[in-house]
């Protein structure tokens, strides 16, 4: 093992001034020629990431954001004789800033059996499997200065994953940083800093490699933050675009900031999900997150675009195709940035983009207008909307001649306190979603809950960066639980449903049988794929709290999953699960395979 | 129990503090060890929602009230930490500590609601610290400098930027400021 970032190598490189000089370093080293024997990953082989059945190239597996492999050794038959095949103690779990521990949410990736796997403060590793045994070949430790970072994230110590291209592992840091790394050795090709945790702005969302550009979301939605999506150009290293989620003054859609006294500058819409890309089209599907600040919504009258909405950008310009927004005027924390999944149903030939949003229904649009199609509450209780207009798409209270939406329960100025099902974190929150293309299911690892929500009225003015701005905040008055709810896109009807002791913090992996899936107690679960019975299970001794991936190497397929309870629920939520308490912090990765 | 009954209740209970441990008063002025041990605990139980200055405000911890504005004295703060706030997101740092006693709340009582239970417990020793480090350290300091930053974060942090620049001289004007 070797660390080849030095401190003082990345702190000369901190400053974006200095990006020329860092990308000279870049094409003296990063951009030269791959080794003859060396395979890159194209833009090529992204598209058709599918056509390698025992890779897994990309942060959801496709640019369709199914999650979904054709491996097909491990099966409903057989899947009780899964075990452990290996495990590998990964780092990261240190605190900093109001952490007390990280965790691990990053899906790994897999190339011709190296996988790719990072934690939650950004450290990159990458671990042979060949042989049926694990072997760190480097790890890349930005260094990252843990209290900077770690006093201006709402939600925990995350970092969900890298990405593949050319000859280099492009990798995100909570604290902002963009990072090559060269896939052979592990030394840094080059840094360029994107967000700024000194507006509150972090990164933990993986990369989107799109052509030759990084796509990048922000996360800092309870700090005031402006959002944005924004593209770099790997060859260069120079930023392409950056696209904000909030229009400035006189720019399509502020007029649906209807406040004087410039309520949209801190107004939110992070972007912190990674998003799917339909190849065709050449469109980007993104989606952002709550405006600000989260409950005091009297203080951003107005629908405030685009936030809580489905972007459709232009990959190569970042404009803006068309948007659909899901919760205007948001009091609940509604963040809609679940990943958008790109399905073509074979027999209408209907293009959808479908997902699950947080405020507990799930989305169908036509994916190459935006159009509604339909929308269906996947969670057990919702309270704050009597539903989803089946014609227009919005919650059934809303009306565009209102500055302040009229929603079910919302807490207010003149009622503080208010209950919301779901609660704040979403009918589904960040862990994602997969797609069985043969059966059209969509699974959705689902949150069940309500929770309480109090407003503190804000004041002009009052926002202080790196401070919280949220306008009040959540309480946990009741249980919260679980369920997987089985989607049939072609119907938008809810096919099966299991309920579960805990909510899903870790997203599900379907292939043609079978979903995987981890609990925050602890358990990995296989369920059939059209029953949901529960076939097998295992102990992993701590909380998942990251989604399952496979692949195959030396002609073995293998289930594998990073395991460290980490996130926003320790801190915040825990009282609503309190068996949870219970479970230790942790940074394992385990690999499964069938045993005789 | 009404809500005017019921706070009247925990202002008797703030003027009798029924803790069970020893009055920290009692105590004498805290050594350094005690501040260090206070603070850590302050790091890792108080700062997620009073924020590393102490100043409280938003945030999904809920609203928490200033700790450098408080006018409760250490023995009345660590019986907050001890049993926590009826009705807020402030949670209690021991298990029983209703079945004991709190704010002569009685446990059987419906019409409370009663504090969750924090993730981390603490021992008496441990409130005592943290209750310490509250009132000798974040109490009546007015607004935060940047000499409390770096005590705070160390004093090459980033964290302090903004105070070595000068750009964070109003902190609080979105602050809850009673106490009860």
């Amino acid at each position: 093992m070797s660390d080849f970032v030095q401190d003082n190598i990345w702190r000369k490189q901190m400053r974006s001034t200095r990006l020329a000089a860092m990308f000279a370093v870049l094409i003296a080293a990063g951009l030269a020629p791959a080794l003859a024997d060396e395979k890159i990953v194209t833009g090529e082989r992204l598209v058709n990431a599918d056509k390698e059945p025992g890779n897994w190239l990309t942060h959801h597996k496709n640019y369709q954001a199914h999650r979904y492999s054709s491996l097909s050794e491990i099966t409903s038959a057989n899947v009780k004789k899964l075990k452990v095949a290996w495990t590998m103690a990964l780092g990261g779990i240190e605190g900093g800033g109001m952490w007390s521990h990280g965790g691990l949410e990053a899906t790994p990736l897999a190339e011709d059996g190296y996988l790719y796997v990072t934690d939650g403060w950004g450290s990159v590793y990458k671990i042979g499997t060949h042989g049926g045994k694990p072997k760190l070949i480097w790890k890349m430790d930005p260094k990252t200065d843990r209290d900077w970072a770690g006093a201006v994230t709402c939600c925990g110590v995350d970092n969900r994953g890298a990405a593949l291209w050319q000859n280099l592992v492009i990798s995100h840091v909570i604290d902002g940083r963009l990072i090559a790394t060269k896939k052979d050795t592990g030394e840094v090709s080059w840094i360029a800093e994107l967000a700024d945790p000194e507006k509150g702005e972090t990164i933990t969302a993986a990369p989107l490699i799109v052509k030759d550009m990084a796509i990048t979301g922000v996360a800092g939605g309870e700090f005031g933050i402006r959002g944005w999506v924004a593209a770099t150009d790997l060859k260069t290293g120079k930023q392409l675009w950056r696209t904000y989620t909030v229009p400035a003054k006189g720019e399509p859609g502020s007029e649906s900031w209807k406040d004087d006294y410039n309520a949209a500058a801190t107004g939110g819409g992070p972007t912190w999900v990674t998003g799917s890309y339909d190849a065709a089209t050449n469109t980007i599907f993104w989606g952002t997150g709550n405006p600000g600040p989260d409950w005091d919504h009297e203080y951003r009258p107005g629908d405030n675009l685009f936030t809580n909405s489905t972007l459709a950008l232009d990959a190569d310009t970042g404009k803006l195709k068309w948007y659909f927004q899901h919760t205007p005027n948001d009091p609940f924390d509604y963040d809609s940035v679940a990943e958008r999944v790109l399905i073509d149903l074979p027999d209408s030939g209907k293009k959808m983009m479908v997902l699950a949003d947080r405020n507990g229904f799930a989305y169908a649009l036509d994916r190459d207008q935006g159009k509604f199609m339909w929308a269906t509450p996947f969670v057990n209780r919702v309270s704050w909307t009597k539903g989803i207009d089946p014609k227009t798409g919005k919650p059934l209270e809303y009306d565009p001649q209102k500055s302040i939406q009229p929603y079910l329960g919302a807490p207010s100025r003149t009622n503080l306190i208010g209950t919301a099902c779901p609660g704040n974190m979403g009918g589904k929150n960040w862990p994602p979603t997969s797609y069985n293309p043969n059966l059209h299911l969509l699974y959705i690892p689902v949150i069940e809950s309500c929770n309480q929500l109090t407003v503190t009225p804000t004041k002009p003015g009052s926002h202080k960066a790196k401070e919280f701005f949220t306008g009040g905040g959540p309480k946990q008055h009741e249980r919260i639980t679980g369920s997987i709810v089985a989607l049939d896109v072609t119907s938008g009807k809810i096919a099966k449903k299991v309920e579960l002791p805990f909510p899903m913090l870790g997203g599900i992996l379907a292939t043609p049988d079978l979903i995987f899936s981890g609990h925050p107690d602890g358990k990995l679960s296989a369920y059939d794929a059209k029953t949901l019975e529960e076939l097998w299970s295992f102990e992993t001794g701590s909380g998942v709290n990251a989604p399952p991936i496979t692949f195959s190497v030396d002609g073995k397929q293998y289930i594998a999953v990073a395991v460290g309870l980490g996130g926003a629920w320790p801190k915040w939520f825990m009282d609503s699960t309190p068996e949870l308490k219970n479970i230790q912090p942790g940074s394992v990765l385990y690999a499964f395979a069938l045993g005789d | 129990m009404n809500r005017v009954a019921f706070f009247a209740i925990l202002l008797l209970a703030a003027q009798l503090p029924s803790a069970p441990v020893a009055s920290a008063t009692e105590q004498g002025a805290p050594s350094s060890r005690v501040l260090r041990q206070g603070k850590n605990i302050y790091k890792q139980s108080c700062a997620g929602c009073h924020k590393w200055h102490g100043d409280g405000g938003g945030g999904y911890g809920g609203a928490a009230l200033s700790l450098r504005t408080t006018h409760l004295d250490q023995d009345q703060i660590m019986e907050v930490v001890r049993c926590g706030r009826p009705g807020t997101g402030m949670p209690q740092h021991t298990p029983k500590a209703y079945e004991e006693k709190c704010y002569g709340i009685s446990i059987d009582d419906p019409d409370i609601e009663f504090p969750m239970k924090a993730n981390t417990m603490l021992s008496p020793d441990e409130m005592a610290a943290v209750s310490a480090y509250v009132t000798n350290i974040l109490q009546g300091k007015g607004t935060p400098s940047l000499t409390d930053c770096e005590d705070y974060w160390g004093p090459a942090s980033h964290n302090c930027r903004d105070y070595r620049s000068g750009s964070s001289s109003d902190r609080t004007s979105n602050t809850p400021k009673e106490d009860h």
